[in-house]
């Protein structure tokens, strides 16, 4: 039984991240933007909670400054694929090089490190217990005293997938990508929509980037998102961006992520546990391929 | 022809100034550095030679992701066919000796297979089950990260007996890629990858296949070409290309399996390309800037005191910036020559 609580621990833990920087990337797959820089503002936004929280002790100021820089590169992303028409793979990729570049020579520049920094100073964001809920006996040592973002992209789940099926701005961000001639006919300029999803999963990002710094680390390491926004983007195009199917995925790629720590418990080298997420990712794949093959053979049938 | 260089010209030009900008802001002399930058990088020909040595990785992996994005493939895996080719390369180096003129031409070829054999991994999985090779590139350069690290984590099967860092054992001495006066001999094998890829590319039909299809794919298949296979080829001579850095950078510099070894050269690789928009002498150019801005950058932090990752930074605002007014301007180009036939054409009339 603690394996099995210690394993769901793991798994969302792990599955946050990947999560909330998907629902990022569904209201920009949504929005007919092919927005891969989810690596990059991940990065950024752990770099400034970090930051943040060093410099200002509180858990808060470091979240809010893990938004501010998150959406900085998204305003880039604005600025480059959309005022200036930039292509967007291209605007993606250098933005990307841009926050791993940028994360780590500020890195050396403000604290004079290579590498990592860590220092007693970063304010970690707490853990939640849930009254009542925390008496449950093994459940609630799984549904209570989970950090504080655990529980936020839980409730950003719930969020996007209202904003997005429910509201009629939900409607206008779908109409961008499906048909947007259709949309501008209607007297809504797409290019507006696209910049409140490219915002949106700025904020999403970085709270997801906040959580990789200040969540059961209080570090920022270079290179640190570690592929999880690659992750994040594959979810995306996975489920075409419901974000109920990314929920689902985070979770596996989460619990790929639980077993990997689970299996480095009974000695397996953690290189190889560490390949778990990126290799569940490939079987996901293979089976959406599977499905949307054997789909298309029905049709012609 | 003339456009193209002023647009590509005016981005670095706008670029370099943006990040004077931030060099003012951190009180520091723009001019100092970048003239710091310039002559430790091509101050002589002993600075050149090191500049050209460290183009090598940067313009195979540039040419691997130049020639996959413009014949189609989006192949993102350079990082992991870099390191699988470097694997490939030391395994061999390390047990077989032979003399040098059988043992080079013995690695390159191994380095070849090994990044063409990483990036047929992803070929097979789009042939066979149709998965985008732009995810299972990406998720395979995770994997051979950690899989070439595990190898020589110490203790690890590949790790040097006694090390105290993770490395594997050195590559046989035949193996290794000595001077030709200033110059490693690993830029002439870079110089005749590129002109083979180069003449491939552009004075064969295969290679005007795989053009066309980098164009139109459903135009190519229309036309006859044999477009799932040509989608094999390119990805594993991508690979192999990518592979081939790798190795050449075990043969002439490391002479081992190290860890974090070219950490950064593939993801530049990529950069590069994308700032060549794909087209194969503007990345050997491009790969030959960005190699002298990162020889550069070392001398530059002893001498101002600038951190040499500063060049991270511009590198990125380079390609952000040159891409987006290599755009702009044609548009504006464009536009101008237009308003002047337009005017020409109101004279005509009168």
């Amino acid at each position: 039984m603690r394996i099995v609580i210690g394993l769901l621990n793991g798994m969302l833990a792990g599955a946050t991240p990947v999560l909330l920087a998907a629902l990022g990337g569904a209201f920009t797959f949504y929005a007919g933007v092919f927005n891969i820089a989810m690596e990059g503002m991940l990065l950024v936004g752990a770099f400034c909670a970090a930051l943040g929280s060093f410099f200002s002790g509180s858990w808060m100021i470091g979240v809010l400054c893990a938004v501010a820089g998150a959406l900085l590169l998204s305003l880039l992303f604005i600025l480059f694929a959309i005022a200036l028409k930039t292509d967007e793979f291209v605007t993606g990729i250098a933005l990307n090089l841009f926050a791993s570049g940028a994360t780590t020579y500020l890195l050396r520049q403000l604290f004079g490190v290579r590498g990592a920094f860590t220092d007693a100073g970063i304010q970690a964001v707490p853990r939640v217990e849930i009254p009542l809920v925390s008496q449950i006996p093994l459940a609630g040592e799984v549904l209570s005293g989970q950090n504080l973002i655990v529980y936020a992209a839980a409730l950003a789940a719930l969020g996007c997938a209202w904003l997005i099926f429910r509201t009629p701005f939900g409607l206008r961000l779908r109409a961008a990508g499906y048909n947007a001639a259709s949309l501008e006919s209607s007297g809504v300029r797409p290019a507006r929509v696209r910049v409140a999803a490219l915002l949106i999963c700025g904020v999403l990002c970085g709270l997801g980037g906040a959580f990789l710094s200040l969540g059961y680390v209080r570090l920022f390491a270079e290179g640190m998102s570690a592929g999880r926004g690659w992750i994040a983007l594959a979810a995306v195009i996975l489920v075409n961006g419901n974000p109920w199917g990314v929920a689902l995925i985070a979770l596996l790629f989460g619990l790929a992520d639980g077993m990997g720590l689970f299996a480095q418990g009974l000695g397996v080298p953690a290189q190889f546990t560490g390949m778990l997420p990126y290799i569940a990712t490939l079987i996901a794949l293979f089976v959406y391929a599977r499905r949307k093959r054997r789909a298309r053979l029905g049709q012609s049938v | 022809m003339a456009q193209k260089l002023f647009s590509a010209l005016a981005g670095i030009g706008i670029a370099l100034g943006m990040g004077a900008v931030i060099l003012v802001i951190e009180g520091r002399q723009p001019f100092e550095v970048y003239g710091a930058l310039a002559a430790l990088s091509l101050g002589d020909a002993d600075k050149l030679a090191i500049t050209l040595k460290n183009a090598v990785p940067l313009i195979l992996t540039g040419l691997s992701a130049s020639l996959a994005f413009a014949s189609g493939p989006v192949n993102l895996g350079q990082p992991g066919q870099f390191l699988m080719g470097a694997l490939a390369a030391t395994l061999v180096g390390i047990s077989v000796d032979l003399p040098a003129p059988l043992m080079v031409p013995l690695l390159i070829a191994a380095a070849l297979a090994g990044g063409a054999m990483w990036a047929g991994v992803a070929a097979l999985l789009r042939h066979a089950f149709n998965m985008s090779e732009f995810i299972v590139t990406l998720m395979l350069n995770s994997v051979a990260e950690l899989f070439t690290a595990w190898l020589i984590t110490i203790d690890g099967p590949l790790a040097e007996a006694g090390a105290l860092s993770p490395r594997s054992p050195a590559i046989a001495s035949g193996g290794r890629l000595g001077d030709i006066g200033e110059f490693n001999i690993s830029i002439v094998v870079m110089a005749l990858a590129a002109l083979a890829i180069w003449y491939v590319f552009h004075r064969t039909r295969a290679g005007y296949e795989w053009r066309i299809a980098g164009q139109n794919t459903l135009f190519a298949r229309l036309g006859g070409c044999p477009v799932d296979r040509n989608f094999f080829i390119v990805m594993l001579l991508s690979g192999a290309l990518a592979g081939l850095a790798g190795g050449l950078l075990v043969m002439s510099g490391t002479y081992r399996l190290i860890r974090g070894i070219g950490a950064n050269y593939a993801w530049d690789g990529v950069m590069i390309a994308v700032v060549a928009n794909s087209a194969l002498a503007a990345t050997v150019l491009y790969g030959m800037f960005f190699a002298a801005l990162q020889t550069g950058a070392l001398g530059m932090e002893l001498l101002t005191a600038v951190p040499s990752e500063f060049i991270q930074v511009l590198q990125a605002v380079i390609v952000l910036v040159s891409v987006a007014s290599r755009g702009y301007l044609s548009a504006l180009l464009d536009r101008l020559a237009l308003r002047r036939l337009h005017r020409h054409s109101a004279i005509a009339r009168q």
